[in-house]
């Protein structure tokens, strides 16, 4: 399988306090497509900074990120901003949608960034939202929707600019059962029929139950990667 | 081409309905106060402006040169009427009269006053002056008989003379070789201008009595009137004048007075300045509640930021929303000095009440607003310009942000 992500001796440090805090301490691991993989690991464990790191969103001390052959740290800012819209889907724990647009219109909003034209942002937005499942929710503000709902939207939009990967921080953190299985569900399948890779920081039981792969932290080091 | 930005833009704004609507009122408030009070001003230096060029200065006006140094009765323009059929050759000219003027004193029995005896060609005059239309007793006529020596006076002059229609008046002053003559005026007139001052003082009388007793030589005058078709072109034809007749004295408007002149191109600074002292003010509480705008949506900034909406957007995220947040608000505003100013344009505003010292200073007591297209466009342009200018704070502290913190918050 071809590696989409390659994580190498990554480190990312900062000073609290005068004390020099180890957040990652020289992780290593790659991701392949079509993973389904969990970052799992207690508060604290470093797993949202790596994540975030993945993501783009957090600079790292030492080491290095490669995704699809491109060393991100060698990215401008301008760069690293336009890579992330083209490469990386994200889910959000608290779904962050755009409360003023519709949930088709949040779906949407990355293409129309991407500068999709209209045809082509509907045939994919509808494609998506069939796939989980809020079709008839197309038209509806996030206010109006469950968390169940709004999260369903928020993957949509993270799959709407077909991305390499997609980050799920915490996505079922705010979720009863019925919903996270719901999700869970949708994204596992998403996974398997469309070979879309997902990357989980979680340390919710029923999505480590379901991911394939479960990579444990424990003060910003791997103690454990296992595949299922 | 997308309008996410602007649409996201719209609808943020109605998202806190009351912060947005309060911001929005005193948008509008602000709007319409400074458009109405420029409105007001406008009008009044308008109709001041002319005013005094239909009373008092007309637009251009030819003396001897040596007559305005002491208004003395010799130094007089000779073959007036060749001069005036010259100029009215001029295509620029729509009205040309000619004047004689002398200081003088007006007596009644009881009292006496010195006033500015204005010789005219009662026919011609009213083409360039507009005081014959500004009679105000019902019993006033301007000059529709033949009889001689007869005048019309101001309001106020026939107040201080105690002098009414059919009253007679002395009028005494030097004639042309400098001896004192007077003669008996029967009023047949009373007229008031704007202009309270310019009441006091001028008299008019039929220009065949006062030339007779002044023994002015035949076919002479003291004043050339003109008016053009537009008094923005004064200077130029002044010019051509001058420099055709080098011994006589060529006056625009604005050289016979300078404070109508001044008075006339504030009207385009007046906005200007009015609005930007207006919107400065709204600016600051536009950037406040944009503050707190970025503020509160830290986290969705936090989002469009993360999934890769760059810098140049987010700005014009923002921006959008200042602007049109400054636009609804003055949108109102406009609307609603549009129509304070059309029906007080068309109604006046009566401020006679309190209206003396207006009138003293030639402004009317009853004023009516105008505003131009030009004007409101000026007041968008400099809306935009605010909204602009009050979004780049808020867009700085937003840009500032950490995708990866603010999503957290």
């Amino acid at each position: 399988m071809k590696k989409v992500i390659e994580i190498k001796d990554l480190f990312k440090t900062y000073v609290d306090a005068d004390i020099i805090v180890k957040a990652v301490n020289g992780v290593s691991l790659s991701f392949e497509e079509g993973e389904f993989a969990a970052i799992v690991g207690p508060s604290g464990s470093g797993k949202t900074t790596l994540l975030n790191m993945i993501g783009g969103l957090d600079k790292y001390t030492e080491g290095s990120i490669i995704i699809d052959g491109i060393d991100i740290s060698q990215l401008s800012s301008k760069q690293m901003i336009d890579f992330r819209l083209n490469n990386i889907g994200f889910v959000f724990q608290a779904y962050n949608l755009i409360p003023v647009l519709t949930a088709k219109e949040n779906a949407e909003f990355i293409m129309q960034l991407q500068h999709k034209s209209k045809k082509e942002r509907q045939e994919r937005i509808m494609e998506l939202f069939e796939a989980v499942g809020i079709s008839e929710k197309a038209n509806v503000r996030p206010g109006k929707l469950s968390g169940g709902q709004q999260q369903r939207v928020a993957v949509a939009r993270a799959l709407a600019s077909k991305p390499k990967f997609i980050l799920a921080d915490e996505p079922t953190a705010n979720l009863d059962s019925k919903s996270t299985a719901d999700l869970l569900d949708i994204m596992r399948k998403l996974n398997e029929e469309e070979n879309i890779t997902f990357i989980f920081s979680t340390h919710d039981q029923r999505v480590i139950d379901r991911a394939k792969r479960v990579i444990t932290l424990e003060d910003g080091k791997i103690i454990s990667d296992e595949v299922k | 081409m997308n309008f996410i930005n602007i649409k996201i833009a719209w609808r943020s704004i109605w998202r806190n309905r009351l912060r947005s609507s309060v911001v929005l009122m005193a948008v509008a408030i602000g709007i319409f106060g400074g458009l109405a009070s420029v409105g007001v001003m406008k009008g009044m230096i308008i109709d001041n402006v002319d005013n005094t060029l239909k009373t008092e200065t007309s637009h251009i006006q030819i003396h001897d040169k040596k007559f305005v140094e002491n208004n003395e009765v010799q130094f007089v323009i000779n073959n007036t009427s060749e001069l005036i059929n010259e100029i009215k050759k001029s295509p620029n000219v729509i009205a040309v009269t000619s004047r004689t003027k002398v200081f003088g004193m007006a007596s009644t029995a009881s009292k006496g006053s010195g006033v500015m005896l204005n010789g005219i060609d009662t026919e011609v005059e009213k083409s360039v002056s507009i005081v014959s239309e500004m009679l105000v007793d019902t019993n006033s006529s301007w000059f529709d008989t033949n009889k001689k020596n007869r005048i019309v006076i101001s309001k106020k002059l026939s107040k201080k003379l105690n002098a009414g229609i059919k009253s007679k008046i002395i009028l005494t002053f030097q004639d042309y070789k400098g001896n004192l003559t007077g003669a008996s005026f029967k009023v047949i007139g009373i007229y008031k201008t704007q202009n309270s001052m310019f009441d006091e003082l001028n008299v008019f009388v039929n220009k065949k009595d006062i030339n007779r007793i002044l023994n002015l030589p035949e076919n002479s005058s003291h004043e050339i009137a003109i008016m053009l078709n537009n008094y923005n072109d004064a200077k130029l034809i002044a010019k051509e004048f001058s420099d055709k007749y080098p011994d006589k004295l060529v006056e625009t408007w604005y050289d016979l007075n300078p404070y109508i002149k001044m008075s006339a191109d504030m009207i385009g600074f007046m906005l200007f300045i009015f609005m930007s002292i207006i919107l400065l003010a709204l600016g600051f509480a536009i950037v406040n509640t944009m503050l707190m705008v970025i503020l509160e949506r830290k986290k969705e900034l936090g989002m469009i930021m993360a999934i890769g909406m760059n810098r140049r957007k987010v700005f014009s995220m923002i921006m959008w929303e200042t602007i049109l947040l400054s636009f609804t608000g003055a949108f109102v505003g406009i609307i609603l000095s549009a129509i304070f100013t059309t029906y007080f344009g068309h109604n006046g505003i009566d401020i006679s009440s309190v209206g003396e010292g207006f009138e003293s200073a030639g402004y009317s007591s009853i004023l009516y607003p105008v505003l131009h297209l030009l004007d409101y466009v000026q007041v968008v342009i400099l809306v935009f310009i605010t909204g602009i200018i009050a979004s780049i704070f808020p867009s700085i502290r937003a840009l500032k942000m950490k995708p990866a913190e603010a999503v957290k918050e």
